[in-house]
């Protein structure tokens, strides 16, 4: 019964996270299960000083917590999920003894809750280091998706040729895009420690580390469903041995606070004397419940977790000011409150459409570690798209509609000309100019050659120009933050008027007449200064448009 | 004497005349070649009747597609817009002849492209997909991943010498190219023979490495459409490829089974960045041309036109 709700948690979890893509409805929250951990909501709020209306639903889980107890370690938690059913595959054969340490190794999990509490405090989000959902969501994007793509499409090339020869065109012609993340091996290695953790204790991870769980074991004592065992007790401690969390204590009590409600013990019990009654009795608040954690042990935490969050924000890496050289996804919040609110799931970048959103390591300081960036070379945002924003669990990335993320500008297009095929080489090149949504790229005749030229307000740095540009290794024209635009709650429409950007398609980029200012045009030749090809006059003698030969007569 | 084999005799001139005269003459008496197709079928009306009628004139789609043939579309979908923009084939059209393509027996009708906008968003876009859904053995692919494609040498090619290309275009029986008639700001027009580039793999180096113009009449020798429909309902007069740009309705379906010649024609029905240009200026179709891919000057060939 339990392992059943627990797979299906686990596949729910898994659908949801698969569904989370650029089709994903407006009604279907497919961050649902971020979005139910009160632990990221309340770092959120916390360290970006801001109301997430998203964790609203952190707070259903607390009230459930607080009314039935800690339910949703042993029933929900997909980590929790995987967890056990790897248990009983890896270890079956290893002998686990109780740890000696146990006691003092149950209070670790909440120096880690204090420390990164006491961190958000100080304005730095660290929670998302061993929060469970936003590390399993993390680990399911950048170390476990990429390769089951990988293996789905080894399998397809395996029957291709079965599917061509039986003419079965949609497999035959079906092969998915391989997405490729950085720091996969890093995520993998870290969940793969989680997993390895559980040889020497059942459920290591959720006993002594999991920050979730200490904040939820807070509130459990005070659920409804509690353990009790009948005063028949022979006492022969199997409920002991046999309790994953360590909750079962040999004298027939409880520990309330970690009593996942899991009832292994029940059916371990030979003497059935152990029951989970639903009782109307409330318990005095701090009854077995309170950590078991000195006053030093406390202070020390909020000292070490005020001191971590002060130093990730001001150690030297860290950018702020925005000086430094990250595109943000659209929609982003000013980067302060963007660090300091990303949660670093890796949602985002799992549904992002053209895979551009990569996880940062260092690029963006300590405080930047795996929050998501455009890697612009390898896939440019496309516009049409704006699901990032909408699957972000505590709104580091704005939920914008199609119109506000268009203006939402991420940067400005800089042309290397050493490096342009047109400018250095004097080759025929436009795919700059044929790939950019919004004709920000105007082409100018200088030297006899038509140029490419960036018209820095209408690039709103989608990036489809450095994507594609042909140049071998780095491109000639790359995204830079110049001009980017982070607003916290503001219209990025308005915004993007009141500077005189104008992101709309413009009717006919050959005919569009660059602005001087704003553009570096050298002097032209002479004969250059004539109006468009379209406002000649007829019979006015004219170089006819790249490509097109002058008339036979023109010679 | 060597020359007696290079060079025909009186003799040999008129047997071979005559042979031909009088197979001409049989030929024309039979009802089923009672009027030799035209060069071009210029047809306007609305997208899918015009692109019926103008197969229609140029004998039937079973002058190209036999029973059992693999036929391999070719439009223009590799931009996520609609065909208001002018950027991609109208969908009509691409439903008109592929259902033309199993109506004369196609096994298999395969609308490709290489998209150049992410391909699932062009598929939706560009309208093909949706049009053609109700149409067996019709399959519309973007074929975006390396595997799909297969490595062919260009033997003529003069800067062009070898090309990866979609497997299923090298694989089928039949090629038939379904080009939007618009404007690019590198070769002038983009049109059939321009197309062609979206069927092979590596277009960068048509920009970084070659000259455009002279690798596209080189691809142009080694991949041969047997049919080309061009689609100038709508034309993409200025900030083509992709747009949005100038948009002019022509209101012409120009079919034929000359690359050049199609294109050439193509060429005289709109004016290209507000000026009136011929085939022969627009330097890839001179120098398709030249390689003796078609002829260029449209005043030499057999017209029919009609409307639908």
């Amino acid at each position: 019964m339990r392992a059943a709700i627990q797979a299906l948690s686990l596949l729910l979890f898994t659908l949801l996270f698969g569904l989370a893509d650029y089709r994903l409805p407006d009604w279907l929250p497919a961050d649902i299960y971020l979005r139910l951990d009160p632990l990221l909501g309340l770092s959120a709020i916390v360290a970006g000083r801001t109301w997430v209306p998203r964790a609203i639903w952190g707070l259903a889980l607390l009230v459930a917590t607080a009314l039935v107890g800690r339910f949703f370690c042993s029933y929900v938690c997909p980590l929790g999920a995987i967890l056990d059913f790897l248990d009983p595959l890896l270890f079956r054969r290893v002998k686990r003894r109780a740890l000696d340490a146990d006691g003092a190794l149950r209070n670790v999990k909440y120096v880690v809750l204090i420390v990164f509490i006491a961190a958000a405090l100080a304005g730095s989000s660290l929670v998302y280091l061993l929060d469970p959902i936003s590390l399993l969501t993390r680990t399911y994007t950048l170390a476990l998706f990429p390769p089951f793509v990988g293996l789905l499409n080894l399998l397809l090339d395996a029957v291709r040729p079965v599917a061509d020869a039986m003419r079965w065109m949609n497999i035959a012609t079906l092969s998915y895009t391989q997405p490729v993340f950085y720091m996969s091996l890093l995520t993998l290695l870290i969940f793969a420690g989680i997993i390895a953790l559980g040889r020497l204790a059942p459920r290591f991870w959720c006993r002594y580390l999991c920050p979730l769980g200490a904040l939820l074991s807070l509130f459990s004592p005070l659920g409804r469903l509690r353990r009790t065992v009948g005063p028949e007790c022979p006492a022969c401690g199997a409920c002991q041995k046999a309790c994953p969390m360590g909750a079962a204590m040999d004298d027939g009590g409880t520990r309330l606070a970690e009593c996942t409600q899991c009832r292994t013990c029940v059916a371990a019990c030979p003497t059935d004397v152990i029951a989970f009654p639903a009782s109307s009795k409330m318990l005095p608040v701090g009854l077995s419940s309170r950590p078991d954690l000195s006053r030093r042990t406390f202070l020390y935490s909020v000292a070490g977790g005020v001191g971590l969050g002060f130093g990730v924000q001001h150690s030297p890496f860290t950018p702020l000011q925005n000086k430094q050289q990250l595109i943000r996804p659209p929609g982003a919040l000013p980067e302060g409150d963007f660090l300091a609110t990303c949660i670093r799931c890796g949602e985002c970048m799992k549904s992002c459409l053209t895979n551009t959103l990569q996880p940062t390591l260092w690029e963006g300081g300590l405080a930047g570690l795996w929050t998501p960036r455009l890697d612009l070379r390898f896939a440019a945002c496309e516009q049409e798209c704006n699901v990032c924003g909408k699957v972000c669990p505590t709104q580091a990335i704005r939920s914008l509609d199609l119109e506000e993320k268009t203006h939402a500008k991420l940067g400005t297009a800089v042309l290397k000309k050493e490096m342009c095929l047109v400018w250095a080489q004097d080759k025929l090149c436009l795919i700059c100019d044929e790939v950019c949504p919004y004709d920000a790229i105007v082409f100018r005749t200088i030297d006899g050659y038509r140029r490419p030229f960036v018209v820095a307000s209408r690039c709103n740095g989608c990036g489809y120009c450095e994507q594609r540009c042909p140049v071998e290794g780095e491109s000639a024209i790359v995204v830079a933050p110049i001009g980017q635009i982070r607003l916290r709650t503001e219209s990025y429409v308005a915004e993007a008027k009141k500077l005189q950007l104008d992101f709309k398609p413009n009717p006919g980029d050959d005919r569009f007449i660059p602005k001087s200012e704003g553009l570096r045009v050298e002097p032209e030749p002479r004969d250059d200064a004539r109006p468009q090809p379209s406002m000649r006059t007829p019979g006015a003698a004219a170089r006819p448009p790249k490509g097109f030969l002058p008339e036979a007569g023109d010679f | 004497m060597p020359h007696e084999h290079s060079r025909p005799t009186r003799r040999d001139f008129l047997k071979t005349a005559s042979t031909g005269l009088a197979a001409g003459l049989v030929g024309r008496s039979l009802p089923l070649h009672a009027a030799p197709h035209p060069d071009l079928a210029v047809v306007s009306g609305d997208p899918a009747a015009a692109a019926r009628r103008a197969v229609e004139a140029l004998g039937g789609m079973s002058r190209f597609v036999q029973t059992g043939d693999r036929v391999v579309l070719k439009p223009n979908m590799s931009f996520a817009s609609g065909p208001e923009r002018a950027s991609n084939t109208h969908p009509a059209v691409v439903y008109a002849v592929a259902e033309m393509c199993l109506a004369a027996g196609a096994k298999q009708v395969m609308i490709v492209d290489n998209p150049l906008q992410t391909a699932e968003l062009c598929l939706r876009r560009a309208g093909v997909a949706d049009a053609c859904k109700g149409l067996k053995n019709t399959y519309v692919q973007m074929f975006t991943d390396r595997k799909f494609y297969r490595e062919i040498k260009v033997p003529q090619g003069k800067v062009l010498d070898r090309v990866e290309v979609i497997k299923e275009v090298l694989d089928s029986q039949v090629l038939i190219c379904l080009p939007q008639a618009k404007s690019h700001s590198n070769t002038g027009i983009s049109m059939g023979i321009k197309g062609l580039m979206g069927l092979i793999w590596d277009r960068g180096s048509f920009h970084g490495r070659y000259n455009i113009n002279e690798a596209l009449a080189d691809l142009a020798t080694a991949i041969r459409p047997r049919l080309t429909i061009l689609d100038a309902t709508r034309a993409l007069t200025t900030g083509g490829p992709g747009g949005p740009g100038e948009v002019v309705t022509p209101n012409l379906i120009i079919a034929g089974t000359d690359p050049v010649a199609v294109d050439s024609f193509g060429v005289g029905v709109a004016p290209w960045y507000g000026q009136k240009f011929q085939g022969r200026q627009v330097e890839h179709l001179l120098a398709a041309s030249q390689h003796g891919l078609g002829k260029i000057d449209v005043e030499s060939l057999s017209v029919l036109r009609a409307t639908a």
